[in-house]
């Protein structure tokens, strides 16, 4: 494998991969949008140079005097595969073995062969009783109650320092800022029913006094968390965060008595606050 | 010693050679095609044969039964006579052999486009051609076993070990898991359902890897790797040793491809151990490859049929470690439904199947024709086109499936998912696609540089149809039946040596499906659960036509990233009445198990119409057709009378009323659709699909009750 594989180009290759570890931004919270598209074009960069490099020493002439063989190395080399040397090969070849002119050696299995064998042997072994026998390892149902006690426990935490905004919590947003998100977060999801100005199509008005679920901060809040499904409208909870249910809410509200281009035509009972 | 004179077939060798190259193009276009339709999914042209779903199972097809098929049968026929100096047993089944697996591909090239298909990945073909496929195995066992027993060559060759036990297991295999009941002349459902199904479809899909894409190509490595660089094998010994524990252990693989899923969790965790077992026997292959050549590395600098070997059997010793590792329950909790297993498979495919291909025809197609290859450089060229091709294949899908996976796990400071739009998952690996798109071009563009190397070298040699050869008559020959000479005796017994690798390559299977099958309590019963009405199941029948699982899943795992996304996580007896079972491989988009409720009516319709439409910049392909096409409900009894005969409780006579009740929920369905202002028709294919969608992981909502134990 040696002359195969230069072990410099191996390492460009690996030094590149360990790098680009840090490229997987997913963890992280939001990041650029075209973000990938960079890495993507890292990566290319990487495999064209370690490719270019590996040519370049395939192409290169082998230096006639050869490295000088380290005895140690040697040693724990044979010690580690128990392999007859090319010179002594004829010890081992099999007399009777010949089809088609293909000769068979009778190398012993290496020794790292067979301890690699054992050791997922015992592996095996072992897993199977720790999981099953003893019972001491979590199977798939305990892992997901342990996951889920875990995130049961930071939820209520979050609910009681009030960072987790519900529908009896939440307060109606007037900041522009909040309102702008509203709006971006309307544009990207709502406007497929409700039109780009809440003036309804499949969905109903959002601009005028009427409401089917009932209007107010909280009323609205609650039907962009749960949905009404079976007249159409989705349950957000699992698409946007309560900050986003929050600013989208309170962006509805806001397009009150708005003049929308085509109005539909009022749904529900007159809302008073 | 009185030597016997007889001669070799070369035609036959030629034909499948001409075969390999045809259909490895054709295979790898379309294998193109998709990986394009998949940054760019207008290019199904809004044709519903070329739409991703009812194409790739052609790809996966012709790649593997077509190409790498018909490379094992030029393999094997080349080399099987001179291992054991005698013509193979009958022109006339070679023949038919060769035809009739020429004519299971059309078969599979014309029905897979039209959607005829069972679901199950690599036995997508549908009954008719299942038998086809058993009658041509059948002819295809006999000749090879006649020629065996007529050899001049007292014992038979480890390569011919490997011929053997692919014969066996493949034959195993495809019967085990083509148990079906006809319902019209290309429509079945599986005899198997929900759990049961996946596992014997997992066994075999597994074990189609090992059997058919592993083995024979071992087979072929020991006979050609020695004879290109004339060196002899390694280690007697090594081959003994790890062809008995490949195939013992390989047969008990296949349920690492169910881990965190339904399956019940002692039969997931022999899927992963025995994966873990398996590093040792996939190694032992590699080592003794790569140990051959031992002495010959200097011409490995030079020769590229050397070079294309190497790298084969380096790619399949990446190939088996990698696959226990991704059967480790830890990483596959992050690798499975990701492109990470793309890039698996194709490492081994690319790397195993095609390079070893590409050197055995540099070798074999010149001894054929008598001259030399037309061009080493060109075909050295090759050699780092696909090799580069291969490096930005795995890389791509490496790095796109770990993204992905870890965007689907993330959660944020509030404990909710930071991406709940499945959306934003995916666009983000576009990139990505597109880098693997171009690895593929790549690689297929060495292909044809290969086959124009190839014709050119035959347009300047001569063909030798029959190769004359001599050699003594075979000899009874009395190996003493003593320690240490037993496998010997059993290489100059083959009938013997078939039976026993029959037996095992049995038990591992026995072993894990008698209990699933045998035992009530692996899968709980859940009261709520109830057939498909005959709307849906028709809706059904139209999801597997276009092949919906290919890009979704219909198993929610239980990890609390997946139930925050999708809801409950799936329970084995949600699954009692799906046959076949639909669990998927791979999410390209959303899993839909628990699909059904979460949106309206009109939702489906305007999605199915124009997927972006309600999920801008998605890369589903429009579906116009199903809301043209009247759904056909003259098949609506047929079905109604199959799936009761395999054990799902219809009640007798409802086949004469089902056709009436599947017109009064079409109905209701579009009335709905009317009151939303969609001007939708109740005849149409839409409405049994948005039936069946509505309908997906509902049951267990009914009253709320969990499985009992």
């Amino acid at each position: 494998m040696k002359n195969m594989l230069n072990s410099f180009s191996i390492k460009v290759l690996f030094a590149a991969l360990s790098l680009s570890g840090y490229l997987f931004a997913a963890g992280e919270a939001d990041y650029p949008e075209n973000y990938y598209d960079k890495v993507a074009i890292f990566l290319v960069a990487v495999i064209i140079l370690a490719f270019l490099a590996l040519a370049y020493f395939e192409g290169r002439q082998k230096p006639a005097a050869e490295k000088k063989k380290s005895v140690l190395w040697e040693k724990i080399k044979q010690y580690l595969t128990r392999s007859t040397p090319i010179e002594k090969e004829n010890e081992i070849l099999l007399v009777d073995h010949n089809y088609d002119g293909i000769r068979e050696l009778d190398n012993r299995i290496p020794p790292w062969f067979s301890g690699l064998f054992y050791v997922t042997i015992l592996f095996s072994v072992w897993y199977m009783i720790y999981y099953h026998v003893v019972d001491a390892g979590p199977l798939q149902e305990q892992e997901y109650a342990e996951e889920v006690r875990i995130a049961e426990i930071k939820k209520a935490e979050l609910v009681k320092s009030g960072a987790l905004i519900n529908e009896e919590t939440v307060t109606l947003l007037t900041d522009v800022a909040d309102l702008n998100e509203g709006k971006e977060i309307f544009t990207k999801n709502c406007v497929a029913c409700h039109a780009a100005d809440g003036g309804g199509l499949v969905g109903p008005n959002l601009t005028d006094d009427y409401w089917i679920h009932g209007g107010g901060i909280k009323n609205v809040f609650k039907v962009i968390k749960y949905g009404v499904t079976n007249k159409g409208m989705l349950a957000w909870q699992n698409q946007l965060n309560p900050k986003q249910m929050q600013a989208v809410a309170s962006y509805v509200i806001s397009l009150h008595g708005t003049k929308p281009a085509n109005p539909k035509a009022p749904e529900g009972d007159i809302w008073k606050e | 010693m009185e030597l016997e004179k007889f001669s070799y077939d070369n035609k036959i060798v030629r034909n499948f050679a001409f075969a390999t190259m045809l259909w490895g193009v054709v295979g790898m276009l379309v294998g193109l095609l998709i990986a394009t339709q998949l940054f760019a999914p207008e290019l199904n042209f809004s044709i519903p044969f070329l739409t991703f779903g009812r194409i790739r199972p052609l790809h996966t097809n012709a790649v593997i039964f077509a190409f790498v098929g018909n490379a094992i049968f030029m393999g094997i026929y080349y080399s099987l006579p001179r291992l054991l100096k005698t013509p193979m047993y009958s022109k006339l089944l070679s023949a038919i052999h060769f035809w009739g697996w020429q004519l299971i591909i059309v078969a599979a090239a014309i029905t897979l486009p039209l959607g005829i298909t069972t679901s199950k990945e690599y036995a997508e073909l549908e009954w008719p051609i299942d038998i086809a496929i058993t009658l041509v195995w059948v002819v295809f066992g006999i000749n090879m076993i006649g020629t065996i027993l007529k050899r001049r060559e007292s014992h038979i060759y480890v390569a011919i070990w490997f011929y053997i036990a692919t014969w066996v297991t493949v034959a195993v295999l495809h019967i085990v898991n083509s148990f079906e009941i006809p319902v019209t002349f290309l429509k079945s459902y599986s005899l198997y359902a929900g759990v049961q199904d996946a596992l014997v479809q997992w066994w075999y899909g597994h074990n189609a890897v090992a059997f058919f894409l592993t083995t024979p190509y071992l087979g072929l490595m020991y006979y050609y790797l020695p004879k290109a660089a004339n060196r002899p094998v390694y280690s007697y010994r090594l081959s003994i040793l790890h062809f008995w524990t490949l195939i013992f252990i390989y047969i008990w693989a296949g349920p690492h491809h169910l881990l965190y899923s339904a399956l019940p969790d002692w039969a997931q965790s022999l899927g992963t151990v025995f994966s873990v077992m398996l590093i040792a026997p996939s190694w032992g292959g590699m080592i003794n490859g790569l140990l051959t050549l031992r002495g010959a590395w200097d011409r490995v600098r030079q020769d590229p049929i050397l070079k294309f070997m190497v790298v084969a059997v380096t790619a399949y010793g990446m190939a088996t470690f990698e696959g226990p590792t991704l059967s480790l329950k830890n990483v596959n909790a992050i690798a499975h439904f990701t492109d990470w297993i793309i890039a698996h498979v194709h490492v081994g495919a690319l790397g195993w199947n095609g390079f070893l291909t590409f050197g055995i025809l540099y070798w074999l197609i010149p001894k054929l024709w008598r001259t030399n290859l037309y061009s080493v450089k060109m075909a050295n060229v090759h050699f780092w086109i696909g090799f580069l091709g291969i490096v930005f294949y795995a890389l791509s899908m490496w790095f796109s499936g770990i993204t992905q996976s870890l965007m689907w796990k993330q959660f944020n400071d509030l404990g909710t998912l930071q991406y709940p739009n499945f959306l934003e998952t995916v666009l983000q690996i576009v990139p990505m696609y597109i880098i693997r798109a171009t690895g593929g071009t790549l690689y297929l563009t060495g292909v044809v540089l290969m086959i124009y190397n190839l014709v050119k070298t035959i347009k300047q040699g001569s063909f030798l149809a029959e190769e004359t050869a001599e050699a003594p008559a075979l000899h009874p020959f009395k190996d003493p039946f003593k320690k240490g000479t037993r496998h010997r005796w059993l290489e100059g017994k083959p009938v013997y040596f078939t039976i026993a690798s029959l037996i095992v390559i049995l038990i591992g299977g026995i072993v894990e499906f008698v209990p699933t099958f045998l035992i009530k309590s692996n899968i709980p019963t859940i009261a709520s659960v109830k057939p498909y009405t005959p709307l849906e199941l028709q809706g059904r029948d139209i999801y597997i036509r276009e092949a919906c699982n290919s890009c979704h899943s219909q198993l929610v795992r239980p990890f609390r990233s997946e139930t925050e996304r999708y809801g409950e996580y799936s329970k084995a007896g949600e699954y009692v009445y799906d046959h076949p079972f639909l669990w998927g491989s791979k999410r390209t988009g959303p899993d839909l198990h628990r699909v059904g409720g979460k949106y309206p009516n009109s939702w489906h319709y305007l999605h199915m119409e124009n997927p972006r439409s309600m999920s801008p910049g998605s890369l589903m392909p429009p579906y116009p057709w199903l809301l043209e096409n009247d759904l056909n409900t003259s098949t609506t009894a047929a079905k109604i009378n199959a799936l009761r005969k395999i054990g799902v409780p219809y009640p007798e006579g409802y086949e004469d009323i089902a056709n009436d009740e599947l017109v009064k929920q079409a109905d209701a369905i579009a009335l709905d659709l009317q009151k939303n202002g969609i001007p939708a028709e109740p005849q149409k294919e839409i409405i049994a699909l948005i039936a069946y969608l509505q309908r997906l992981g509902t049951d267990i909502k009914v009253n709320n009750q969990t499985a009992q134990k």
